[in-house]
């Protein structure tokens, strides 16, 4: 592996780990939206580095996460602020015991 | 050692000091504009490996949509109350990902092709549109249905 490549899917490994440590250590729903979005940078990266034998197909393939992550984040707010209105909180501790 | 593998090694440690920063800080709003400055780094390191059309992409529309419409909506709903750490938990989960990921990306046989790549936006643009129509109409409809989501959700 060459150093720009292992440079790269270190990144990516790293930025992945530091995100699932920020959705695991907080209830807090906007904390773990932002974290997902942290993941996604990460995974972009990887993606990056991995299609890189055939750099049109990367690309592509990159624009298209990039407009289905945008996608998800609209519909993800429109449900935090739902939640608010319901609630006043954005803990997620009202859904873990919705789900019990 | 060239001047954009330096850059290239800068810029990967920035993002990695600002997506620690942003798990971390206390405050939500300067959270997500840390995450404005993730995605710009990210732009970066894509621009640095040849990859300029995404580099393009992530800034016009993630950064300028998706991002901007996260920053908004975080400074107008605040923090939603005070939030509890679980710090024990995230680091076990955290190291568990690290090491499975360490374990599967490290260890297997990848084939990689050379960095920087040699994207041509010419051939990308006639592959999108001859090769990988389903695609185009995929992007379409997502940034369509984020217009109308974000619409939807301001006249609420």
């Amino acid at each position: 592996m060459e150093p720009v490549h292992a440079v790269i899917i270190a990144t990516g490994i790293l930025m992945i780990s530091i995100a699932a440590f920020g959705f695991a250590s907080s209830k807090n729903l906007i904390r773990q939206l932002l974290s997902v979005e942290v993941a996604f940078n990460g995974a972009l990266l990887l993606l990056l580095a991995l299609l890189a034998a055939n750099p049109s197909f990367a690309t592509l393939f990159a624009l298209l996460l990039i407009s289905v992550v945008t996608g998800e984040i609209v519909v993800v707010v429109a449900i935090l602020i739902a939640f608010y209105r319901s609630t006043k909180s954005l803990s997620s501790e009202p859904l873990e015991e919705a789900m019990v | 050692m060239e001047l954009s593998f330096l850059l290239l090694v800068i810029a990967s440690l920035l993002s990695l000091i600002t997506a620690a920063l942003i798990v971390v800080v206390r405050d939500l709003v300067y959270a997500s504009g840390l995450l404005a400055l993730l995605g710009g780094l990210t732009a970066a390191i894509a621009a640095i490996l040849g990859y300029s059309l995404v580099a393009a992409f992530i800034i016009i529309v993630y950064l300028g949509a998706a991002v901007m419409f996260i920053i908004i909506t975080v400074s107008t709903l605040g923090g939603g109350g005070r939030e509890e750490r679980l710090i024990p938990e995230g680091l076990m989960v955290g190291l568990l990902t690290l090491l499975g990921l360490s374990f599967v990306f490290f260890r297997a046989p990848l084939e990689l092709g050379d960095l920087p790549a040699n994207v041509e936006a010419g051939r990308v643009a006639g592959e999108l549109v001859v090769r990988y129509a389903p695609l185009l109409a995929v992007l379409f409809a997502a940034l369509a249905a984020t217009i109308v989501e974000a619409i939807a959700v301001a006249r609420r």
